[in-house]
């Protein structure tokens, strides 16, 4: 009985009979609404609860009931909580571990069957009563309660395997002419023509007739079998590989895995390290955005550049130093000064002036004094001593100007408080006049200018995206007129901390026009986008099975997209980690 | 035939499923809830646990022999009451503190033979 048809005649046997344990085992307990069976063979088995408020699964693991238990909207794990299960032995209260779990002792548990436990759950004010039920299976079969699936898989497997197989070996015996097989057939010919007379004799026909058929059959079956060909390698494709056991008899350990239908498997652990997080879809109206390019610009009010006037010569300010970039500044502050050159004809103009002035002044000095000392004797008039020392005055004074205007430089003050964002200054460097020396920003005071091709209007919500997800939000400060690349330049100021962004920087300005869209906002990190190039979102589906669904989605703002379609309100959708989740294979 | 049938009847488990798995207004004036094999109607009155005892069409089932425990939710804390076979289907117990018409809670229930089965009440 070592041949293929046996074999998937056994494994035939076998699922039928595990099918049909399955399905006793499935109604046995009358359980509605039971988590279903597992359906892979390194699950352990285990036991869900879901209430308003919390989600449980229960493990029995190495004489030890772990409890998992999370919030049930968000996937949040419950700390703090007290858990208390009615046990065979009386009620008990789990222990918190480490793991964000909670463990009870639980020796009860070697005995395999059916346990079903009341779980009291106090977390703060919140108080549940969870059912939960356990299916121990005996451990013989630990490894057979996997599942119809794998063994409907398995037999399929081993009958297309045996087909060919049988096929194959007849053609080659024909060919050889092989002893055996002529004898073979030569004896079941003969003890069908037996048997036939002898029904004959009888007049019991076609009971006899459908014996000697197969009688014949299984005869000819068995002398394939026991050919001269070696078997030993089709061992894995025989139906007792159905009921291989976990290796070296170990607990089946829970992994994290896409079931043959699609969903994934993720256990409570591995949930807990991968920090999933859901939340329940809602339907809502929410008013349409549209994308913008825009850009990083200082605002105009709160900015400034430093420009030299008069072309010279740049020194730096009292402390020794220019401002480098990033220097904060503040209003009135000197930053440098600029010392315009005196040309050639100039210095000789001066001079000559110069000379003029030192030459009118003796003059005038002189004259000043002979007055003084003739007034004082009446042969000249006050008045004439008062006009010379006038004279005096002024001229000195025109000297002084002049001296002032060759030696002092013009100095350059920061218009606005800010940090210099550009400065183009070195000791000794000749400015032109007009030239920009600093330009000063308030990295606190940004503003953003977009390329609108739809005219906004004031009071609308906008917010800018960064390329590395982040968003700020802005408020409308006003449009141009005048077209620039056929687009409307709209400007928006960045509320809030704007810390982090440079000036110039590229973003996407989403603006909220007046229509209205309905269908449910989720977070942009809830949707994935899958190999074949479709968005799907995670649906937690039980406590530790998450189903990929194909939505349609639009964009909505920058942190949320809008579902169009694919999933409907009410659901628990994953919005954390679901990249991690989509690399579950 | 066995996965013909096999199929035809989970199919029918199944799909009778959604309908009874939701709790009911019972005959008793309790909640009717699915405990395993059972449906149990649980009353509260006062102090006085009540837990009747049906089959799946709504059948009274003998409660001598079965054993019950209630916890149910009073003022947000939990609250066991022990539940012993009274007369015909019915189990009752007395609670230590008043309870409100419908308390929150679950019921568990262990049969003659050991096996056990729980209904939710929300």
């Amino acid at each position: 009985m070592k041949s293929p048809i046996a074999a998937a005649l056994r494994a035939l046997a076998v699922t039928l009979a595990l099918l049909a344990a399955g399905q006793a085992s499935a109604h046995e307990g009358h359980d509605h609404g039971a988590p279903p069976p597992p359906v892979s063979k390194t699950i352990a088995p285990r036991g869900e609860a879901v209430s308003e408020a919390f989600e449980l699964v229960a493990v029995p693991r190495d004489g030890t009931l772990q409890l998992y238990l999370d919030r049930f909207r968000t996937g949040e794990p419950v700390t703090g909580a007290t858990v208390e299960v009615d046990t065979p032995d009386g009620p008990k209260t789990a222990q918190a571990t480490a793991e964000r779990s909670y463990a009870l002792p639980a020796p009860w548990l070697s005995k395999p069957g059916h346990y079903d436990l009341l779980v009291t759950v106090t977390a703060g004010d919140v108080v549940d009563v969870m059912p939960v039920s356990l299916d121990l299976p005996a451990p013989a079969a630990a490894a057979a309660i996997p599942a119809p699936v794998g063994a409907v898989q398995t037999v399929s497997d081993s009958v297309r395997a045996a087909v060919p197989e049988i096929t194959h070996g007849l053609r080659e015996r024909l060919a050889k002419q092989d002893p055996v097989l002529l004898t073979v057939a030569a004896g079941s010919f003969l003890l069908g023509i037996l048997l036939m007379l002898v029904a004959r004799g009888r007049r019991r026909v076609p009971v006899i007739a459908v014996l000697a058929i197969t009688a014949t059959v299984l005869l000819s079956a068995t002398a394939f079998a026991h050919g001269d060909e070696d078997h030993g390698s089709e061992k894995p494709i025989q139906g007792a590989a159905l009921i291989e056991r976990a290796p070296g008899g170990a607990a089946p350990t829970d992994l994290a895995q896409r079931l043959a239908d699609g969903t994934v498997f993720v256990p409570k652990p591995t949930q807990r390290l991968l920090e999933l997080r859901t939340a329940m879809t809602e339907a809502g109206t929410f008013s349409r955005t549209i994308g913008l390019p825009g850009r990083v610009i200082p605002n105009p009010n709160a900015s400034g550049v430093v420009q030299s006037s008069v072309g010279g010569r740049l020194s730096p300010p009292t402390s020794g130093l220019f401002p480098r970039l990033g220097t904060p500044v503040k209003k009135g502050d000197v930053l440098a000064y600029v010392t315009p050159p005196v040309a050639r004809v100039d210095v000789s103009d001066m001079r000559q002036r110069q000379g003029e002035l030192d030459q009118q002044i003796a003059i005038v000095q002189r004259r000043v004094e002979r007055f003084s000392k003739l007034a004082t004797s009446g042969a000249v008039a006050q008045v004439q001593l008062d006009e010379a020392q006038d004279e005096l005055k002024g001229l000195r004074d025109r000297r002084t100007a002049l001296d002032r205007i060759r030696s002092e430089p013009e100095p350059l003050i920061a218009p606005v408080d800010g940090v210099v964002a550009e400065a183009s200054a070195t000791a000794g460097q000749m400015a032109n006049a007009g030239q920009m020396i600093f330009q000063i920003v308030d990295p606190k005071n940004l503003w953003v200018e977009a390329l609108s091709f739809d005219a906004l209007t004031a009071g609308q919500h906008a917010t800018a995206r960064l390329p590395d997800g982040r968003t700020f939000e802005l408020t409308y400060q006003g449009s141009g007129l005048a077209d620039r690349n056929q687009a409307i330049p709209v400007q928006f100021a960045i509320e809030g901390d704007a810390s982090g962004l440079r000036v110039g920087q590229f973003l996407t300005v989403l603006a909220i026009t007046d229509g209205q869209l309905s269908g449910l906002a989720l977070p942009r990190a809830a949707v994935v986008r899958t190999s074949n190039g479709q968005d799907v979102v995670y649906e937690h589906t039980t406590a530790e099975r998450y189903e990929a669904r194909q939505v349609r989605i639009e964009p909505l703002d920058g942190n949320r997209v809008l579902i169009g379609g694919g999933i409907g309100p009410g659901k628990r959708v994953v919005v954390q980690g679901a990249e991690l989740l989509d690399q579950v294979r | 035939m066995i996965p013909f049938r096999a199929a035809l009847f989970s199919s029918l488990v199944l799909l009778a499923a959604p309908v009874c798995a939701h709790e009911t207004a019972g005959k008793y004036g309790g909640r009717v809830s699915d405990a395993g094999p059972y449906h149990v109607e649980l009353v509260t009155k006062g102090q006085t646990v009540d837990v009747y005892l049906l089959d799946g069409s709504e059948k009274p089932v003998p409660a001598a022999g079965f054993k019950a425990t209630a916890i149910l939710v009073v003022d947000g804390k939990p609250a066991r009451v022990a539940l012993a076979p009274a007369d015909a289907n019915r189990l009752t117990g007395q609670a230590q503190v008043p309870l409100n018409a419908a308390p929150k809670g679950a019921v568990q229930l262990t049969a003659p033979d050991g096996a056990t089965a729980s209904g939710k009440f929300n």
